[in-house]
């Protein structure tokens, strides 16, 4: 083969292999699981969302509610104590002794140092420049009233009762008026922040409800899809495999159907006495003998098949040279070759180390595939087995590759993903009259894998296809445990 | 030489001892006190007055301060010993007189307003406190920042030259 051809081989090998069983098996086998763990995962996601989500908007509520309550205290000690400053300076005036004035003065310059707290604290938590303006707007008027007050007491101490009363009703009184506008404002304000405040909360909440709804609308329509993706892939699965069984069933029937009537035709003639002569005999007595093998090998075949699938096939493992398990598939095969007037080459590299395996599940590996070539070779009608030893996938193993070219008529593309799949037929192979079963490569793929190794493929159209199989080799450190060389070992 | 040098160091020494000696004498004599301090509004802009002035403050003959404020006196009830003090050390006259005098000051106008009397020195303080041209008077240990003690002459309350004090028999 080409340069290119090798290159197509190795490419298609590559890429082809991997695709082989695996993933649409797993995906399909557990199908339901996945879809269960889906949906947990969703639901989780979903469940954490909305807690989430409950949580921010109990947060907001709880902020709000401990703002509010603290605003309002606030705002309420405030005046309360704005009124008890004056108040408690007006109480002054209505007494002559000294003693409850100076109790008087202590009582209202005790309220006067909270409001002046309070309202330090209100600047501090001030955001808004509104809430700023009018937090240092009520500080200058309160020290300002404070400034009358003051002169106020001291004209009440001092017994000038006159003096106080004119200098509180000129000054005292508006200012105060002033000071009590401020709070108003800033009562005002407040309530200002706690509608926009419930606002908000009422926009939070909303829009947690639709997003919640949201989520849930979206979490149910991607389970549906999924659902119904996976029904429909398995609806194909199923009708695919009922028409490959219905093929296979109408491939065995017409395989054995043909060398049965072949067989009871003989039966017949010899019987009704039409093949009399010694010479006829024996030529009859080897067209049975050959259909009866065909019959045979088919089932055979078809019981091979069924025990490398349901896992029952027993095989001794022991060390085996290449040169022993291709010159088992020859041997097994050379008739076969011979008649369909083939020629063999084979390239084997020597002093290859030995592998392990099963001798008669490789050689019956090796077999398939050179009926394969046997079957698809025309029109090259050459087919050449080479056995070489290289890297293997992972680039810390050796393993030996042994593979079996034709120059036939290669597969399509279209058909490459699909050929180890059981019973199928490339449609080329059907219109051709080429008799199969589609076990044969389904076979040598499970043999393969059932020795630790694998099948691979290269093809081009019109030039031919190489299948290599790949096997370990067997190291000092053995990859199938436990089989050292000596007594075989049954898996 | 030797003998004269001793005579100096002898007549030094003795010459000490008579000027040490009186005021030993006055210490020793004198029965254990404690000052009055005079207490003012700390935005009163007076830091001392002398004795004489201070009983012309005390008496009502002066009626203002020099910041244009009003002068307010303010006094413990009678009977205390700080009132006692006051009487004996800056107005000197009696608790009878004192009234006599100041009741005559109202009716003449020469008084504005009579003393304010209050009952505890706590009363004072804040008195004073909260009155820019009160003047009162206090023990030193209840006076705190919220008020100014005035110099007496140039001294402060617990100083040696001081003069205002409360005898001890008075003291509670």
């Amino acid at each position: 083969m080409s340069e290119r051809n090798q290159q197509t081989a190795q490419a298609g090998a590559a890429s082809f292999v991997p695709r082989l069983g695996t993933s649409p098996g797993l995906l399909s086998r557990y199908s339901s699981a996945l879809l269960l763990l889906l949906v947990v995962i969703l639901e989780a996601a979903v469940v954490q969302f909305v807690i989430r989500d409950v949580h921010s908007a109990n947060t907001e509520v709880q902020r709000m509610y401990a703002w509010s309550v603290l605003g309002l205290r606030r705002i309420g000690s405030l005046q309360y104590d704005a009124q008890e400053t004056r108040r408690s300076t007006l109480y002054a005036l209505t007494t002559d002794n000294s003693n409850l004035q100076v109790e008087y003065a202590d009582q209202t310059r005790e309220a006067d140092k909270r409001v002046t707290e309070a309202i330090a604290e209100y600047l501090q938590q001030a955001q808004m420049p509104r809430e700023i303006e009018v937090g240092n707007r009520l500080r200058q008027d309160w020290l300002a009233y404070l400034r009358v007050r003051d002169e106020v007491l001291a004209s009440i101490l001092e017994g000038s009762t006159k003096e106080a009363v004119a200098l509180d009703l000129s000054q005292g009184v508006r200012l105060f008026d002033r000071v009590r506008e401020d709070l108003e404002e800033t009562q005002r304000l407040y309530d200002e922040q706690a509608s926009q405040r419930l606002a908000n909360v009422a926009a939070l909440a909303r829009r947690s409800v639709i997003r919640l709804f949201g989520v849930l609308f979206c979490t149910v329509f991607s389970v549906s899809v999924f659902v119904w993706v996976l029904q429909r892939s398995k609806m194909s699965s199923t009708l695919q495999l009922a028409k490959m069984q219905m093929d296979f069933v109408a491939s065995v029937s017409h395989e054995l159907r043909t060398p049965l009537a072949v067989l009871c035709s003989a039966a017949d003639n010899i019987a009704d006495g039409v093949v009399r002569e010694k010479e006829q005999l024996t030529k009859y007595s080897s067209v049975i003998r050959n259909q009866s093998r065909q019959i045979n090998g088919l089932v055979n075949q078809v019981i091979l098949f069924a025990s490398t699938q349901n896992g029952k096939g027993r095989y001794v493992l022991r060390p085996l040279e290449v040169t022993e398990i291709i010159e088992s598939a020859i041997s097994s095969t050379a008739e076969l070759i011979q008649r369909a007037g083939f020629v063999l080459e084979q390239h084997i590299t020597p002093t290859l180390p030995r592998v392990m395996g099963d001798p008669s599940a490789l050689s019956q590996c090796l077999q398939n595939l050179l009926i394969n070539a046997l079957k698809y070779g025309d029109p090259g009608r050459w087919i050449c087995i080479r056995a070489s030893l290289g890297e293997g996938r992972d680039h810390r193993h050796r393993e030996i590759r042994i593979s079996v070219q034709d120059r036939g008529t290669g597969i399509d593309r279209a058909d490459l993903p699909h050929i180890f799949e059981p019973f199928y037929r490339c449609p080329a192979a059907v219109a051709g009259q080429i008799h199969g079963t589609g076990l044969g490569l389904p076979i040598a793929k499970s043999l393969a894998e059932a020795m630790g190794g694998r099948l691979s493929v290269a093809t081009e159209v019109g030039v031919g296809s190489v299948f290599t199989l790949h096997l370990p080799v067997k190291e000092a450190s053995a990859e199938l445990p436990g089989l050292q060389e000596g007594p075989p070992a049954r898996v | 030489m030797i003998r004269c040098k001793a005579t100096v160091l002898l007549v030094v020494a003795a010459a000490a001892l008579l000027l040490w000696a009186p005021q030993a004498r006055v210490e020793a004599s004198r029965p254990k006190q404690e000052s009055l301090a005079i207490i003012v509004n700390q935005s009163n802009p007076v830091n001392d007055l002398s004795l004489s002035e201070l009983r012309a403050v005390f008496l009502g003959e002066r009626r203002h301060w020099p910041n244009g404020r009003r002068i307010t006196l303010v006094m413990m009830e009678p009977g205390q010993p700080e009132r006692d003090a006051v009487l004996r050390e800056i107005c000197k006259m009696g608790e009878s007189d004192l009234r006599r005098r100041l009741l005559q000051g109202l009716l003449t106008g020469d008084i504005l307003v009579s003393p304010k009397t209050l009952a505890t020195p706590v009363g004072v303080r804040k008195f004073v406190f909260n009155v820019p041209g009160a003047i009162g008077y206090l023990r030193p240990a209840d006076v705190d920042a919220s008020v100014k003690v005035l110099r007496v002459d140039g001294h402060l309350p617990g100083e040696a030259e001081y003069q205002l004090w409360i005898p001890e028999q008075a003291a509670p």
